[in-house]
Parts: C-alpha cells; structure tokens; sequence
C-alpha cells in the first residue's frame, strides 16, 4: 500500500485505513514506514462495529486481540457508494494495491516497466505480465498476471461457448509448488452472427486483457523463514484460435516463460516474529504492544493474568 | 521457534488453532453490499485530528481498508 500511494493519487483516489490501534502507534508506525495515507484510529472499535466486521472468533478473553475486524477492502465511487470490495478467507491474504485501483476504475491494465513474456507469430503479438508490484510475488498479496492479445484488423478469437470445431480462447499458468491461482477475469465479448452459418458467437477483436489472479503461500514464500530462491518461473499456456468472418486460422498454443522475482515479507520487530529471516524492518513495535496490552487489560486486570497465561501456553506450543 | 503451515497454505509464527492464526469463517460477514453507501463515521487519525469520513473524501473516490494491526 505505502509503496502504491502515488499510484492512488494519480488515480484521483484518497486512501484510508483504520484498525484498533491508537493515535501514538499509528503515528509511530506512519513515521518509520514512511505512510502517507490516512491511518485512523478506532481504539474502541466503534467502527468496526458499526461496519458488522468485529472479529468474533475471539472473545474479551483473548484480551488484546478483541476489537480487531474481519480484514477487507471497500472502494467507493464520489457518491460514497461501494463499487467493489475485498474481503477473504484469510487475514494473510489481500490484493494488491493495483488490483483496487483497476476496480474502482473498471480496468485491466499492466505497469509498463514489468518483465513480460511475449510471443509474435501469424501477426498476433501475445504478452505475458505480473501486475502490481512491478511484477514481483509476495506471500499473500493477490496480483494479477495479465495476458494482451494484440489482434490485426479483421482477427477475432473467441470466448466460451463455442461450436463445435472452434476453439476458445484459455490460459493455463503453470509454476512452482506453492502458487496458487484463481479463476481469469476477461472482458466482456461481443456478438458475432455469422448468416450464412447461421451461428451465434462470442468474439474479442483488437487489443484484449485477460487478468489470472494469483498468489503464493507458505510453500513458495514464508514468512517464518528466509526465501530459498529470488527468482520462479512461470509458464503461461495461451489456446486460441484466431478467425476472419470468413476463414480460420489453425488453433494454437503458445507458452510463454515469465521469470517473476520473489520478494521478502515485512514483518514489524516483535519476538513472535524475529529470528524467521524474513525482512524485520527498521519498526520495533514492541512499546505499541505494551501499550496496547495495557489499554486492554486496564478496564480489568484479570486479563493481564488472562494474557500472560496464554502468551506462556502459545510459546510452548511454538517451541514444540 | 517452529512454524506451522494451514490448510490454506500459509505459515506463521503462533500455533494452528490460536486466534491469531485461525482462517476466517466462510460466513464471516462482510458488511456493506456493493451498492449501498458507506455509512458514515468519525474517528482520530494518527495525529488527533478528527476525521469524518465522507466529508473528508469529498468528491473523491476512495479505497477503505480494514486491517487487524500496525503493531503485530
């Protein structure tokens, strides 16, 4: 998010985000990681209550942890309404910066400077691009590697449903253990009535972007211990066939290969987390945590007891 | 300290089971539906100053995000 800001600002799309924490962390968390977004504070978690999101997995009884929200993104037009929004079935997960942006303004697009894989033949340039992130992977931020068709005057392929004898157009990514992909999003199609067949088509003419959503997990990506590699590589398994109104082109597959580089997890500086290898930042949060402890438990110190019994039980079942 | 892996794919330091790394149940609600309005609220930001949410949007577009913590 923080690296994406400009991204937002150009897009003309003001950004906030709001968590339990109070105004002292925030500010401290804003000045080392160098956030230039809004970062508000729901210290008692009015909010989030109000939005139906509190967290109710955990009780009063996990102390410090209650008041925090099921995690999700809202993007609204100028009116305030909700276009689209975000939200998963893990905490660990969220899309990536650009991906909100490209919904809040209904597009598909790709950052010039990403490696990309291309592919030219019969006057078809296909191209390959991980979007967001300048084209890096990261464990739980969702991207989107985008395939352009870039078809000549007069060249359509098609989408699903087809008649028998033509081939729609799929894309199959293949990569390393640990990469997970979710179903592409296309454009929409337009029509296509051949009279003297007297058939129905659905058909993409010109330039065309398919985004695949996808992201890596733990086995790729951890960030509980260092990363084994900088680099994967994934291959891209474009079939289509390409068509004038009046004649075909053989279907095709083409593959293209897309060396994507993995970047490391920020993690704030706090002894559940350190000694993972993973990038530990320059964020020590330890006295925001004292704090927020504190903040907690002073409403009723039985928590305090509460929490370091669990905090205790939590250290030995990670050490077993 | 050793890492766990869940059903999702993803490690992390606390156990399996703990709240902190229990996935999120499939009905967990999600609040407002695309469509409707944001409802409107104000809170502080980092530096006190109190922010209404739709007056200090104005005519902009805007992207709210909810997250669990800065600090862990």
């Amino acid at each position: 998010m923080r690296d994406a800001f400009d991204k937002f600002e150009a897009a003309g799309i003001k950004l906030y985000a709001l968590s339990y924490d109070d105004q002292e962390t925030l500010a401290e968390f804003a000045e080392k990681q160098g956030v230039q977004y809004t970062l508000l504070s729901d210290t008692d978690s009015r909010v989030i209550k109000q939005y139906g999101l509190l967290n109710e997995q955990l009780s009063k009884k996990d102390a410090f942890l209650y008041g925090i929200p099921y995690p999700g993104v809202y993007v609204c037009d100028e009116n305030g309404t909700v276009v689209s929004k975000f939200f998963h079935d893990s905490y660990k997960k969220r899309e990536s910066p650009e991906m909100l942006i490209d919904a809040a303004l209904g597009r598909i697009t790709i950052d010039e400077t990403a490696p990309r894989a291309e592919s030219s033949d019969d006057g078809i340039r296909i191209t390959a691009a991980l979007h967001g992130g300048n084209g890096s992977l990261r464990q739980g931020i969702v991207r989107q590697l985008v395939t352009t068709f870039e078809l000549p005057e007069g060249l359509h392929i098609y989408g699903e449903p087809v008649p028998q004898g033509l081939t729609a157009t799929e894309i199959k990514i293949e990569g390393p253990a640990g990469l997970v992909t979710l179903p592409m999003e296309a454009p929409s199609t337009a029509p296509l009535r051949l009279k003297t067949l007297d058939i129905d088509l659905n058909v993409w003419r010109g330039t065309v972007r398919f985004a695949t959503p996808l992201y890596p997990v733990g086995a790729l990506v951890s960030e509980c211990r260092p990363i084994d590699e900088r680099e994967v590589e994934l291959s891209v398994h474009v079939t289509f066939q390409a068509c004038t109104d009046e004649t075909c082109l053989l279907p095709q597959t083409r593959i293209m290969t897309l060396r994507v580089e993995l970047e490391e997890v920020d993690v704030p500086n706090l002894p559940i987390h350190t000694g993972h290898g993973q990038r530990e930042g320059n964020y020590d949060s330890t006295p925001a945590m004292k704090r927020l402890v504190w903040r907690k438990v002073r409403k009723n110190p039985l928590r305090l007891l509460q929490f370091i019994w669990n905090r205790k039980r939590m250290e030995r079942r990670s050490k077993r | 300290m050793k890492a766990e892996r869940d059903e999702l794919g993803f490690d992390a330091p606390a156990p399996l089971g703990h709240p902190v790394r229990a996935s999120l149940p499939a009905d967990a609600p999600t609040g407002p539906a695309v469509g409707d309005r944001l409802p409107d609220f104000s809170v502080p930001d980092a530096f006190g100053r109190i922010v209404n949410f739709h007056e200090d949007r104005g005519v902009s577009k805007a992207a709210l995000v909810f997250y669990r913590s800065a600090v862990w």
